[in-house]
């Protein structure tokens, strides 16, 4: 433990509940229950948003099939909100158990060796999985005070420019593709973290290559 | 000093009236409606009547065999660059494009399910270079360099989704 006299940032206590709530919320998203047979299958969001009935024996939902333009469009539309209801309940249900609190102090001391940038933008990190306009204002309020330089701010941006808010942005503009992807939710977010991780150390490696010739 | 104290105090909110869980679930699933309704219904339309113009003019073939090359080079048809352009305007209408080309049979179900994370990460990339970048206000020398990491991170995660849906024999 690097620092157990943090005592600045150690404001309200993660419970054991914001614990099991962060760990529950990345079971659900992760699909590894999507195809168990008996009630653990009610721990996968796939299987909890479920589908509609089919019509007759046509074998089709209410949506049908072999539609065109806008009218199939809508059709399409209509048919994910249910499940972008139910993940929008539930995001804000396992925030209000504390999973993204709990997060943040998961993430804090990862945040220097990962991205280069100091453990302060915690909270500016894991608001950018949800919302990009939170994190954008916090980066600058943490360059303005001094707590970053601009050079992390740049690391900082690279990471959170691409996707914005990756988990948000999944289940919503992601919402037709997330409806028939095999890969479950979990893994798809996972990925593209990777991927926005290794583009931010990117840019990280270009600053410092940047600074070593500038000195 | 109590200014520490007092700062500690006000992250926690005087005890305010708590808020049940099955009202803050629904009160999500309404937000959820919303945005079904107000951005994605919508930008499914958009994609849906996209891919219908492409389709019946032709320019789906045509740009099919022009970028037949480039996006060879991650498995996918040249129609895919459709999906990458409507894509970097709009997320969701990106996604949009690829869910009805797969319907439509211009892409298989890998295909189409491999470019969700490019169609994120290379997503709205205007309209959050505003929001983002510019709020920020981060140093204008790398502004360019920060574009073309969005689309290098694209461009990774389909090589990823690639090699996961192969090893899961979808692609």
């Amino acid at each position: 433990m690097a620092s157990s006299e943090k005592s600045v940032e150690q404001k309200e206590k993660i419970g054991i509940g914001a614990w099991i709530a962060l760990v529950v919320l990345i079971l659900v998203l992760s699909g590894a229950f999507r195809t168990v047979d008996g009630p653990l299958k009610v721990l996968d969001f796939t299987n909890l948003s479920g589908a509609f009935g089919k019509i007759g024996d046509t074998g089709a939902n209410l949506i049908g099939t072999g539609g065109t333009g806008a009218k199939d469009g809508f059709m399409a539309g209509f048919n994910l909100i249910p499940a972008v209801m139910f993940f929008c309940g539930l995001l804000g249900v396992f925030e209000q158990l504390g999973a993204f609190r709990a997060s943040d102090v998961l993430f804090r001391p990862l945040l220097r060796p990962l991205l280069g940038i100091p453990g302060k933008c915690g909270i500016a990190f894991i608001s950018s999985f949800t919302g990009s306009d939170v994190a954008a204002v916090m980066t600058k309020e943490l360059y303005e005070a001094g707590d970053i330089t601009d050079d992390e701010r740049t690391i900082f941006v690279a990471y959170q420019y691409a996707g914005s808010a990756c988990i948000n942005n999944t289940i919503t503009g992601g919402a037709p593709l997330v409806a028939i992807c095999p890969v479950a939710l979990g893994p798809c977010i996972v990925i593209m973290f990777v991927c926005k991780v290794v583009g931010a150390n990117i840019v990280r490696l270009l600053l410092k290559l940047k600074g070593k010739k500038a000195v | 000093m109590s200014e520490v104290k007092e700062a500690a105090v006000s992250q926690l909110p005087v005890k305010e009236k708590k808020v049940s869980i099955v009202d803050t679930f629904l009160k999500g699933c309404a937000k959820g409606f919303k945005v079904g309704i107000e951005n994605i219904t919508p930008a499914m339309i958009l994609g849906y009547v996209l891919v219908y113009i492409l389709k019946e003019t032709g320019l789906m073939d045509l740009l099919g065999t022009v970028m037949a090359p480039v996006m060879g080079l991650f498995g996918l048809p040249g129609e895919a660059f459709a999906v990458l352009i409507s894509a970097f305007f709009a997320k969701a209408s990106g996604c949009a494009t690829a869910a009805s080309m797969y319907e439509s049979g211009v892409l298989t179900l890998g295909q189409a399910s491999m470019m969700l994370p490019a169609c994120i990460l290379m997503g709205t990339l205007i309209g959050h270079y505003a929001r983002i970048v510019l709020v920020t206000d981060s140093n204008k020398k790398w502004h360019p360099l920060l574009i073309v990491v969005c689309l290098f991170d694209a461009a990774l995660s389909l090589v990823i989704m690639r090699i996961i849906l192969m090893t899961m024999g979808v692609m």
